[in-house]
């Protein structure tokens, strides 16, 4: 019952194989955009954060671990381009109340690795990287720690850099989460 | 693909593990009955633990299947 | 610290609470009072029927899955004929929780602390070095069971009490939503095998029932996201709108959008589709259901709260669980329609993007739970006000009382089985 996932796409996560780091890439740069992606982030700037993306972008929050096929079960968030923009055009508003007002969150990001390269639907390689991170999240509910492990993909323009793929997996997403209406 | 299949003169029995369930069980079919069965980890395990006077008991053609 | 105003004495002859609710409004303290919580516990959540998970979670003989039933951690397992049972998950020597994993498949359960071992229809089977017990088959003991189980199309029920009222008898005209919802399916029947989005939710559980078929917050609540996305859902709820709020009785209530769907008379306008976009799924509804196919297309999903804990929200069904007087837990998932590969990709879709922590529509819903938590903790005024559409009520063809689309008629169905449950003796 439900989807069979035989009929559905690889799940992104795992889709092709990891090749080789692709050439061109300076940890500390990539260190760089990740400092400034999680600002953007923390100070609410949802213009800046949106602009980080491409157009095939995807941005996943799982439940249960790594999660399940996320087209055939249910996952925090799972938003492509579209949808990220509907959420931001939502949070715009100020009247998403989960996030108004927003929240007050610093994070720390580290022990950040370079894993290898992954193929996109261009016939490039986009970079693949992993990073830990913790948050401080404060609202009036009260203050809420999150932490987990994130896996990006970022490819470059020019000079610039973009952020293609996020996947973050808090450690407690076997369990009941509190409202996450901020970015993670 | 074909399942691997455990087969002597006497019997033949072919071997899958079955992911249909919530976790993975080890499907066997009796092929010249159709008979399947599903063992689970913990019934597997006690299986290899079974001593081997029970294991034999239970051969005995009078036990189960030709109760008579 | 939690501030509980407590009312005024109890007058003679007057129960606690019939003055606690009152036709038009109920007392801030029974969502505060933490006796009122544990007496809740004993005269609801283990009495009546509670919903607990859906038959498709556990398809397989001997699969299994953990479930919470209020504060009880309970296994729902399928044994090796395909029955049902609800286990509490507690060994009967030392009291260890006995499964860890959220879900497997296993005829049996081994305790890790003494390898005390049961079946997985919560009967004793063994345990190591029996000579200390005078041999095997000693013991009378076993793992504890929900005494009550049952199921109606596959959503899976508890009740902790031995006897009381069926199953049937509980859902009452209730199950006629659940049927409409499977009606919707091809083949006449649901999963939720689509996973569990859990969202802790620091507000007691009651502001949650009151709130799944209060047709007059969406517009407010939910306007940001309708206003973005120019959803036609907040019309459904406006003063103009034909729906009707029902009190369906034993603390069910519900939204029936159908009239609004029925002048619009456009099939699955009410899963913001067209049967262009799901043509297999359209053909095979045809296929079943001949002619009466255009006519459920039209009318779409209910939207039904059914007491205390389950709520079906079109494509979305929801279990409500009580953590603590301030706290609970809400599960969510997405509606499976069997026969209906089309639609089930778009309903998982739809729901990670409206429910779950956050979900664009529940995130907003619970933040006001989380805000009316702290606001009944204020002083003044004590009361909370449920009067809404009661000057206007009237009772429909089935003997049921009905409101407008944004009146209160639903909370008040409840209030009202809610008192009796909490005054019934023991």
């Amino acid at each position: 019952m439900g989807i069979d996932t035989a009929t559905l796409p690889e799940r992104p996560d795992v889709a092709g194989e990891l090749l080789a780091i692709p050439a061109g890439w300076d940890v500390r740069e990539v260190e760089q955009f990740l400092y400034k992606e999680a600002r953007l982030a923390d100070e609410n700037d949802y213009d800046g954060w949106e602009a980080l993306w491409t157009d095939d972008a995807l941005y996943w929050v799982p439940v249960d671990g790594e999660g399940d096929h996320p087209l055939a079960t249910v996952s925090v968030i799972y938003d492509n381009r579209n949808r990220i923009s509907t959420r931001l055009k939502q949070v715009r508003t100020g009247k998403r109340y989960a996030q108004a007002p927003p929240s007050n969150l610093r994070r720390i990001i580290g022990n950040v690795e370079l894993l290898g390269g992954r193929g996109n639907r261009d016939g490039g390689v986009d970079l693949e990287l992993g990073a830990n991170f913790v948050a401080i999240e404060s609202r009036p509910r009260g203050n809420e720690l999150w932490g987990g492990r994130t896996t990006y993909r970022l490819r470059k323009f020019g000079d610039e850099i973009r952020l293609v793929y996020k996947k973050v997996v808090l450690v407690d997403n076997e369990r009941a989460l509190p409202t996450l209406g901020f970015l993670i | 693909m074909t399942d691997p299949v455990v087969e002597s003169e006497f019997a033949s029995v072919s071997v899958r593990l079955d992911t249909d369930g919530n976790s993975v069980r080890l499907r066997l079919e009796d092929l010249r009955t159709g008979r399947v069965r599903h063992l689970d980890a913990l019934e597997l395990e006690t299986i290899i633990w079974l001593d081997d006077g029970r294991l034999t008991q239970l051969l005995d053609p009078s036990h189960e299947r030709w109760r008579g | 610290m939690t501030a509980v105003v407590q009312p005024a004495p109890v007058a003679t002859g007057q129960s606690r609470y019939s003055q606690l609710i009152r036709p038009d409004q109920v007392h801030g303290s029974l969502y505060t009072d933490p006796t009122i919580f544990a007496e809740e516990l004993q005269k609801i959540w283990h009495k009546t029927w509670v919903f607990v998970g859906h038959e498709s979670e556990v398809p397989q003989p001997n699969d299994y899955v953990r479930k919470q039933l209020a504060t009880q951690d309970v296994i729902m397992t399928r044994d090796r004929d395909g029955e049902v049972h609800l286990l509490i998950n507690r060994c009967a020597h030392r009291g260890l929780q006995v499964c860890d994993d959220a879900s497997g498949n296993s005829s049996s359960f081994r305790c890790p602390y003494h390898g005390w071992t049961y079946r997985n229809t919560g009967e004793l089977l063994g345990y190591p070095y029996n000579k200390g017990y005078g041999g095997k088959n000693k013991l009378e003991l076993g793992m504890g069971k929900v005494p009550r189980v049952a199921s109606y199309q596959g959503f899976v029920f508890g009740s902790l009490a031995a006897d009381g009222p069926s199953l049937e008898e509980h859902l009452g005209a209730a199950a006629g939503e659940i049927d409409r919802l499977v009606g919707l399916s091809p083949e006449g029947e649901v999963s939720l095998d689509a996973g569990w989005l859990r969202h802790r939710t620091r507000s007691n559980w009651k502001f949650l029932a009151e709130n799944e078929t209060d047709g007059y917050h969406p517009q407010f609540v939910h306007g940001s996201i309708f206003g973005v996305t120019g959803s036609p859902i907040g019309a459904l709820y406006s003063d103009s709108s034909t729906a009707v709020t029902r009190n369906l009785g034993n603390g069910h209530s519900e939204n029936d959008l159908r009239p609004e769907f029925r002048n619009f008379a456009e099939p699955l306008r009410w899963f913001g589709t067209t049967p262009d976009r799901v043509p297999q799924y359209v053909a095979a509804m045809q296929e079943s259901y001949g002619d009466d196919a255009e006519r459920r297309l039209i009318e779409g999903a209910p939207h039904v709260m059914i007491f205390p804990n389950l709520f079906i929200a079109e494509i979305q069904v929801f279990n409500i669980q009580p953590v603590a007087v301030g706290e609970c837990v809400q599960y969510a998932t997405a509606v499976q329609l069997a026969g209906a590969p089309e639609m089930n990709k778009r309903m998982v879709s739809q729901s990670i993007g409206s429910v779950g922590p956050a979900g664009m529509l529940l995130a907003d819903d619970t933040e006001m739970y989380e805000r009316n938590q702290r606001g009944v903790q204020m002083l003044d005024p004590e009361w909370l006000d449920v009067r809404r559409g009661l000057q206007r009520e009237s009772i429909d063809e089935n003997g049921f009382t009905i409101g407008a689309a944004t009146d209160e008629t639903g909370m008040r169905g409840f209030w009202q089985h809610y008192r009796t449950l909490m005054e019934a003796e023991d």
